[in-house]
């Protein structure tokens, strides 16, 4: 780090948004050539903080230095211009664009006026050999996966040739072959000399490439230090101000074990294959594997999303095949998506009607009189059960932080007193404390004779909280784990090498 | 990161031509039409112009409704505003050669300014552009209505070469009609103009991000929609000899236009389609004309048959969309 004026400077940054206090005066800085990363939990400002210095926000108080020039964006145009480049926590691409012209959105190059396609196709197939993703330029963005769209998105960052690269938690979607290679290349860019901010929530990428971490909490800026200076579980402190003694719950009972609540055997259908599975009551499986590996397949077949064309399943001791999540339902199972926006709630309609929705799908056509009042008491009840932190329940989902969304989500499946719980990705953009909070409920759920199913990219949550271990690989059960797991055994699995001595 | 430089990258598929398949459709069904009925007549060189004449009106506004539906937008204001052009355009000229240079820039003077309110409501004031659009065109048809009642003025004859004349074989018409096809083509595909409609319909809040100026280019699509609806008023002008503030109305270049887009591919929630999709729709709507004609069926199967034809496109662009998740 030099003791020259850093590229990027924010002093006493302020934002407030209805009378709620957003920021409150947050000073930063980076220099050329540093990794500085940022973290807090959910709501605590990471994200207001980065709009207001891509333009999209405008401060209330304080003022952003580039180079020691104060600035003032008034559209987030005026920030690219600047120099500054960010790769935005939501998607911003353009699915139906080919990804060429996503990567050059809003920079296009022209000649005389008219695009220059072989300039686009060219520099965006350096740009993606660059980020590692194998895609064609040509390609629609829809036809990619979530995590070959986020590398696109990262080419897109590059494509400005900025002096200043935020990203907000770019490895959200990534397994972690693919965040391997992204951290691989912020090492690069800090090479070339760019200022990166950097938000994230693992540990392990803070540990491995932040020269400097600031922690936000509530707003406000509780500290900044040098990583070497740091341990993640001072970083987790700082960030939620106490201990997390027991982030992930105590292990089940094997004694305590239920019987088999589903079965399946030679399930398969277009990306799936010869799936043997036993789950029992009491008990968490965890589902590893790969992006692409067809862990959130398996998912979706067992809650008929995407359902089983081959094979056979018993559920709660009935030969039966689940068609659709309607059967499914039937049948005891719930499910958790792992896109919460679209397909976990209905933003705009109350913490009760979310929480109601499934009951309310297996209601009498014809409501008896009072039941309005009887399913009013019946969501306080699930809503309470799962320890909803909410102002009110009437108040709209879309309000509330993504941990507690996705309590109301696990909440309306209790109603139904369901055998099984399918949970994909369950704590995928959710800060630490709302993490350990979701295994603490998946825990006591899987106590009261529940079987959980938990598919997962989190290495160390699959470690953490299953009872055993399914890796996925191509499609297949490449093999099963026992509960005291290491990441390199589940690796080995997942990447499809020495699978033998792995599976001991 | 340098591994994948050798790793072979598969080229994307193509996806389904619609325009080209909707064409051919709707020319096979006309020239079938046309033996069955024994109406040779249809077959000839003189009776292809006639359909594609029947092409123009709806062709010109629709291009325009084209750009509106793709930056996410929509333009119900277009029919009144061909009334309002077509009869700002003959009170203009009364007959007089020497007025219509004047009539032609005063009308499209006006259109624009109507596509700018249009789309500074819409961008700037964030009115949904239904709602916008619909107020815009009812003050539009009730100051015409105040102010006219029956037809207005008359068109020079040299005016009526707009809709009558031809080069060689081609009405002016219709090749005008190609060639705002083309031009609006170009823009879409070769421009960066272009490529931020696309940008501004697919993903607003993205685009913007981007760095996209996305006000400026909703309010872009609707000047350039408007002014092509202004084009049709002309068009119209010219072509009944003088302005009737019911034409735009009689023609439903409204609710026919936005069919007649979504039947040829464009999403209605923007972002997707293009020009050539919009015609073959056009194309399609006129077959239908020629070959009711042919039949002597009267006017309301053909309405209930066009009716179909828009819920079966958008269905089935629906069911073959589900097929991509990814």
């Amino acid at each position: 780090m030099s003791a020259a004026t850093p590229v990027l400077s924010m002093r006493g940054i302020g934002k407030s948004f209805t009378g709620v206090r957003a920021l409150d005066d947050v000073s930063l800085d980076c220099h050329a050539g540093e990794v500085h990363a940022i973290c807090g939990e959910n709501g605590a400002g990471k994200s207001t903080l980065m709009k207001v210095l891509g333009g999209v926000y405008r401060p209330d108080e304080g003022e952003i230095l580039l180079g020691g020039q104060p600035v003032a964006f008034r559209h987030p145009v005026e920030a690219r211009r600047a120099g500054i480049s960010i790769i935005h926590q939501e998607l911003s691409l353009l699915p139906e664009r080919s990804v060429a012209d996503n990567i050059f959105l809003g920079l296009e190059p022209t000649r005389s006026g008219l695009l220059d396609r072989a300039v686009m196709q060219n520099g965006a197939r350096r740009l993606l050999e660059r980020v590692g993703a194998r895609v064609h330029p040509g390609a629609l963005v829809k036809s990619l996966s979530i995590a070959e769209q986020q590398l696109v998105e990262i080419a897109k960052a590059l494509a400005l040739d900025a002096s200043i690269i935020v990203m907000d938690e770019p490895t959200a979607a990534l397994d972690d072959r693919d965040a391997g290679r992204l951290l691989e290349l912020v090492g690069t860019l800090r090479r070339e000399g760019a200022a990166v901010l950097y938000i994230s929530h693992r540990m392990a990428e803070l540990k491995a490439i932040a020269d400097r971490i600031t922690v936000l909490k509530d707003g406000k800026l509780v500290a900044t230090h040098t990583a070497a200076a740091l341990t993640p579980a001072m970083i987790v402190r700082l960030m939620v101000g106490r201990d997390l003694a027991d982030f992930f719950p105590t292990p089940g009972d094997p004694a305590k074990l239920g019987p088999i609540v589903l079965s399946v055997q030679d399930g398969g259908n277009a990306v799936l294959a010869d799936i043997a599975l036993d789950l029992r009551a009491g008990e968490i499986v965890g589902i590893a594997g790969l992006e692409g590996s067809g862990k959130g397949a398996l998912g979706r077949a067992l809650f008929g999303d995407e359902p089983f064309t081959r094979g056979r399943m018993m559920i709660d001791g009935h030969e039966g095949l689940i068609s659709s999540p309607r059967t499914a339902i039937a049948a005891g199972i719930g499910f958790l998506s792992d896109d919460r926006k679209r397909e976990g709630i209905a933003p705009q309609q109350s913490l009760r009607d979310n929480v109601l929705m499934t009951l309310r799908a297996f209601a009498q056509r014809l409501l008896p009189p009072g039941s309005g009042a009887m399913a009013r008491t019946a969501a306080d009840r699930q809503l309470t059960e799962v320890d909803v932190r909410a102002a009110g329940f009437a108040q709209e989902i879309r309000e509330l932080s993504g941990g507690n969304q996705q309590k109301v989500v696990i909440g309306r499946w209790l109603a139904r007193d369901p055998k099984l719980l399918i949970f994909l990705e369950p704590t995928r953009g959710i800060d630490v404390a709302a993490k350990a909070a979701i295994y603490q409920l998946m825990r006591s759920l899987a106590d009261r004779g529940r079987a959980i199913l938990m598919i997962s990219s989190d290495l160390p949550e699959i470690i953490g909280v299953s009872d055993r271990v399914i890796v996925m690989h191509e499609g297949r059960l490449a093999g099963e784990l026992k509960r005291g797991a290491s990441e390199e055994q589940v690796m080995h699995l997942a990447l499809g090498t020495g699978a033998t001595e792995a599976a001991a | 990161m340098s591994a994948s430089a050798d790793i072979a990258v598969a080229r994307p598929a193509r996806e389904i031509p619609v325009a080209p398949l909707l064409f051919a459709g709707s020319l096979a069904l006309y020239i079938v039409t046309a033996l069955a009925t024994g109406q040779h007549a249809y077959l000839t060189g003189e009776g292809f112009v006639g359909l594609t004449q029947r092409m123009v009106a709806l062709g010109i506004v629709a291009l325009g409704q084209t750009l509106t539906i793709l930056v996410g937008s929509i333009d119900l204001s277009v029919a009144n505003l061909i009334s309002v052009a077509a009869v700002l355009a003959s009170f203009i000229m009364k007959g007089e050669p020497a007025m219509i240079a004047p009539a032609v820039l005063a009308v499209l003077a006006l259109s624009a300014a109507v596509g700018l309110v249009n789309g500074l409501i819409i961008a700037r004031l964030d009115v949904n552009p239904l709602i916008a659009t619909l107020g815009v065109g009812l003050i539009l048809q009730g100051l015409l209505s105040a102010s006219f009642s029956n037809f207005a003025g008359s068109v020079p004859s040299a005016f009526q070469a707009f809709a009558y004349g031809r080069i060689g074989p081609l009405p002016w018409s219709v090749l005008l009609l190609f060639v705002l096809a083309f031009a609006i083509w170009l823009m879409l595909t070769r421009t960066r103009f272009g490529a931020h409609l696309y940008a501004t319909g697919g993903n607003r809040d993205g685009a913007r991000l981007a760095g996209i100026r996305t006000e400026r280019v909703i309010i872009g699509a609707h000047v350039l929609c408007s002014l092509m609806a202004g084009l049709t008023g002309l068009y119209l002008a010219s072509r009944l000899r003088a302005g009737a503030p019911w034409v735009g109305r009689d023609g439903v270049y409204d609710l026919e236009s936005i069919a007649v887009v979504v039947i040829g591919g464009t999403l209605l929630a923007g972002g997707r389609g293009g020009v050539w999709g919009t015609l073959a729709g056009v194309f399609l709507f006129a077959t239908l004309d020629a070959v009711f004609n042919m039949t002597g069926i009267d006017a309301f199967p053909k309405q209930v048959l066009r009716g179909a034809i828009v819920i079966l496109a958008v269905a089935v662009y629906a069911v073959r969309s589900r097929g991509h998740v990814a």
